[in-house]
């Protein structure tokens, strides 16, 4: 599985961009997007920030407080879209583009094969079918995870007064990359 | 030539400046681009007829000022699919930016078939004045739309008044090569392709229009293709007469004769036999009962009219009160002739036969149109007839058997008994199997006929034409019960492809009905309980379910859905874009379906408006991806234009996104992040690289803003260049003709035509 990580101000500028791949079940840690997935990669998240908006300031699913995870919400072709919001607005999204193995058959040209019996798309998080669902509790409590640490590495970055991180300016700390890189192979 | 074609009762959609317009390409152009494209270009004027359909999108503009996005209207409350209004708007309240156009279209296309068949004599007859194709060529185009107002009683008695009534004549015998009927997607790939190709190379020369069209929002954002409308009309028409739907089967049948024959009365029995009993009967499951019309058609040249007018007296006797006698003059009719009038274009021709039509002009040497033309006192007899086909004999004998059904069928299926009755059926049938065989019992119990049809005097297959009576006469009210009702028949006796059917027509129904229209009937829970049901389980069924399956329907079900869907703006519109990526999910369609429908997505989710200063709850950027992915998907198939209005759509919409920063309209729109930045300006150069190489100027020297880059770019894309396709699609038609000077380009990309042909 690929990953493709960013985190967007509220005025959607990227504030901070990496990607990776899975180090589960002898990943290799690295991201193997087909080119044109990865041309399209941005694109693909940037559209879902319309349903991060929409979630956001939607009608609550859960009782009482907004969550800031806000699990799985968009997807396009094979790719799944995770979101957490902090509570300045900044938006992290985490693109997931799980291996063609598990897609069930979902990929190009295999097209017409099981998963016509569920309509994937819009926000509902049907999932593609087959293997990899995007809203199995499994899968939603490890990106809960990385974002939980990506979280707390972000909290402190933002918080040194040295930088203008957050407000405007890109983050190029190696130590965040690091933190980062390490929540993804930890969790991811 | 003008006044005549002013004369033409339903005035075809090209004005006078259009032609003008078409022919600018021919004052400018290169030496060097004229030379490449020169057997295109000079190929036929008469071409630009039949393309004109989507060329005119250059010149005219969607009028509707009020389609500016940025100034939408808030709606109630629009923001999530979870508040109360969402999407049930009524399509006469439509959100800015939408057309009716859609909606129109697709309650003309389900119209009542007619079937005309006349004897030898008559069809000489018409021959003789010029039309190849009979008695049908010369009625088609005026059953198009009916003249003046048509009045129908729906099953409540209320009547109502439609001014765009049609039908369809349909002919017998379908079989000789130009097929009238549609259901065949590559074929509907094909025309639109060609259609696009003609307007990539005629609008090359008024570049300067067309970037003056773009700077347009009005443009842009209306979503508007002619080639998409195209393509939806092409897929609704020429629908195949198949068992389980009766859109296509005769609702009147037309039996002709003329003065010329000897004994009229007795021909018109004998027709009526051989379409009866003889080789002119439909398939078995087309009910064979339906309304004849007989018509006398009188000559005026060699015709004595006191003895046409006796004859006519003795067939009204004969046949009853369903008879006409058509004057018409038998002398074939040239432009010079007063009173001249072309032959309309029929508007609803299935995509294989304006392909043949196409490629017959394509091919020929005479440049002047071959329409045919007829007197103007023969268009008024034609248009007096079908009127009276139309108001006084088709449409009551709809309503009666509406009537009819709906008291007999219906009715008691309804009832409490025709519960038990279908009830039982299900019991006796389950109860029973353990003692006799299973194929006894389907064929005791079922009226499905396992070879896949309903007899048509079965109350199932009654109750189905029924429905259909009444989605042509646009009561939709008794048509949606009637589909439901329908839909679990069917589903109890398997039969998938009926099922389908019902189900397909039940969403359309619910969809178009203006009885549904209020908030408090159709929430977005019904909506999706129900016609997103229906939509699915059609799809399905017509595909998955079954061992044949029909693509051509699913298709048909996931663009209709999408368009009506569409029209009721707001969250609904979330729904159609879904239907249309489940329509390139499931790879119904070819390249250019793919292009267009990506392009269609970004139209639907343009649509859908925002809430406050932020626009929250737009969709703003998901319109602008879907552009971007569209542009690139026309950039492909070498369509340029198509890409470039495509990529001017998707960077309007990135720059006017939220937060009010539209000052910069001016200056090229910033992408928000570096890479799509990028990606863009790339896309871009090679659109532009594309564009040039199609305008001839592939060598790159005469760009005006180029650079070596674009050169590069330019030689890139040679290879993919549409006159190879073009060239090659006359190549297909008629190898042995030759076709005009021949310029190195074509000879070169002759390996291809041999692929592009094996590939057809």
């Amino acid at each position: 599985m690929s990953y493709y990580f960013t985190i967007l101000s509220p005025t959607d500028t990227p504030l901070f961009t990496h990607d990776f791949g899975t180090s589960r079940s002898s990943g290799d840690g690295l991201a193997h997007f087909t080119p044109s997935d990865r041309a399209l990669a941005p694109f693909i998240l940037h559209s879902a920030l319309d349903i991060v908006e929409e979630v956001q300031w939607g009608p609550s699913s859960t009782a009482g407080s907004a969550p800031m995870y806000l699990k799985h919400i968009d997807k396009y072709a094979n790719c799944y879209i995770s979101c957490w919001v902090t509570g300045a607005n900044v938006r992290f999204l985490l693109l997931t583009r799980p291996r063609d193995e598990v897609l069930g058959g979902g990929g190009a040209g295999g097209g017409l094969g099981g998963q016509r019996g569920s309509l994937a798309g819009g926000r509902l998080g049907g999932g593609g079918g087959g293997v990899y669902r995007p809203d199995a509790p499994a899968t939603e409590e490890a990106v809960k995870n990385f974002f939980v640490d990506v979280y707390e590495s972000w909290v402190k970055t933002v918080m040194n007064p040295f930088y203008n991180a957050g407000n405007g300016d890109v983050v190029r700390s190696p130590v965040f990359r690091a933190r980062v890189a390490a929540a993804a192979k930890k969790y991811l | 030539m003008k006044p005549m074609q002013d004369a033409t009762p339903k005035p075809p959609k090209y004005p006078a400046d259009l032609e003008t317009s078409l022919i600018l390409p021919k004052q400018r152009g290169s030496p060097a681009s004229s030379l490449a494209s020169l057997p295109y270009r000079t190929s036929n004027p008469s071409l630009h007829k039949l393309f004109e359909s989507t060329a005119s999108i250059s010149t005219s503009r969607p009028s509707s000022g009020s389609a500016t996005p940025t100034a939408s209207v808030i709606h109630g409350s629009v923001f999530s699919p979870g508040s109360r209004q969402n999407g049930t708007g009524t399509p006469r309240a439509l959100p800015p930016g939408v057309s009716d156009e859609h909606r129109t279209l697709i309650q003309q296309a389900f119209a009542p078939h007619v079937l005309v068949v006349a004897d030898n004599e008559t069809e000489e007859l018409i021959r003789g004045k010029g039309l190849e194709g009979g008695l049908l060529q010369l009625l088609r185009p005026f059953g198009e739309s009916v003249p003046g107002k048509v009045t129908i009683r729906d099953s409540v008695g209320a009547s109502k008044i439609y001014e765009d009534f049609g039908v369809r004549f349909v002919g017998m015998n379908e079989t000789n090569p130009p097929r009238k009927t549609g259901g065949d997607i590559a074929q509907i790939e094909e025309l639109v392709d060609r259609h696009l190709q003609y307007s990539e190379f005629n609008a090359q020369g008024s570049l300067v229009p067309d970037y003056l069209n773009q700077g347009e929002p009005v443009a842009q954002e209306s979503g508007k293709s002619p080639f998409y409308t195209l393509y939806m009309r092409r897929l609704l028409s020429g629908q195949p007469m198949v068992p389980h739907e009766t859109f296509a089967h005769p609702v009147v049948g037309v039996i002709a004769t003329s003065s010329r024959s000897a004994d009229p009365v007795e021909q018109l029995r004998e027709l009526y036999n051989r379409q009866h009993q003889g080789d002119l009967r439909s398939p078995e499951w087309v009910d064979g009962q339906f309304l004849r019309y007989y018509v006398f058609i009188h000559e005026e040249e060699t015709g004595d009219i006191a003895k046409s007018t006796t004859t006519f007296d003795s067939m009204k006797r004969h046949f009853g009160l369903n008879c006409h006698l058509l004057r018409l003059k038998g002398q074939q009719c040239i432009s010079s002739d007063d009173e001249a009038v072309r032959l309309p274009t029929c508007e609803w021709m299935s995509a294989s036969e304006e392909l043949a039509e196409i490629q017959k002009r394509e091919t020929a040497d005479d440049i002047t149109d071959p329409t045919p033309y007829i007197p103007e006192s023969d268009v008024t007899a034609i248009k007096t007839f079908v009127r009276e086909l139309v108001a006084q004999s088709m449409v009551p004998h709809m309503e009666r058997n509406i009537q009819q059904w709906n008291e007999q069928v219906l009715a008691r299926r309804r009832g409490l008994s025709g519960r038990f009755m279908s009830l039982s059926k299900r019991w006796t049938a389950f109860g029973s199997s353990r003692t006799s065989s299973a194929s006894a019992i389907s064929s005791s119990n079922s009226n499905y006929d396992p070879r896949g049809f309903y007899r048509p005097d079965a109350p199932e297959a009654l109750m189905r034409r029924l429905a259909d009576y009444c989605f042509m006469l646009r009561d939709t009210k008794l048509a949606l019960s009637t589909y439901e009702i329908l839909t679990t028949d069917f589903n109890n006796d398997k039969a998938w492809q009926h099922y389908a059917g019902a189900a397909e027509m039940a969403a359309f129904s619910a969809l178009l009905s203006p009885a549904l229209l209020s908030p408090a009937l159709l929430t977005p829970k019904v909506r999706t309980e129900k016609i997103d049901e229906w939509i699915k389980a059609a799809t399905y069924s017509y595909t998955d379910r079954q061992r044949s399956a029909t693509p051509f329907y699913a298709l048909r079900t996931l663009v209709l859905a999408l368009e009506l869907l569409r029209l009721r703006g707001t969250a609904a519109t979330d729904d159609a874009a879904r239907w249309a990526s489940r329509i390139l999910e499931m790879h119904l369609v070819g390249p250019v379906g793919v292009a267009l429908f990506t392009e269609r997505i970004s139209a639907c989710f343009a649509l859908r408006p925002g809430l406050g200063a932020f626009h929250l709850g737009s969709r703003r950027r998901k319109a602008a991806f879907w552009a971007v992915l569209a542009a690139q998907a026309w950039w492909e198939q070498s369509k340029a234009l198509q890409a470039e209005k495509c990529l001017d759509t998707a960077l309007h919409l990135y720059s006017t996104r939220a937060h009010g920063s539209e000052g910069s309209e001016d200056a090229p729109p910033r992408l928000p992040l570096d890479e799509m930045q990028t990606f863009v300006y790339e896309l871009r150069t090679q659109i532009l690289g594309l564009r040039l190489t199609n305008a001839g100027l592939g060598d790159g020297r005469d760009d005006p803003e180029g650079d070596d880059e674009h050169g590069d770019e330019a030689t890139e894309t040679l290879d993919a260049s549409p006159r190879a396709h073009r060239k090659s699609l006359v190549g297909a038609v008629a190898p042995n003709i030759d076709v005009g000077p021949l310029s190195p380009a074509l000879e070169r990309t002759l390996e291809k035509d041999d692929l592009f042909e094996g590939a057809v």
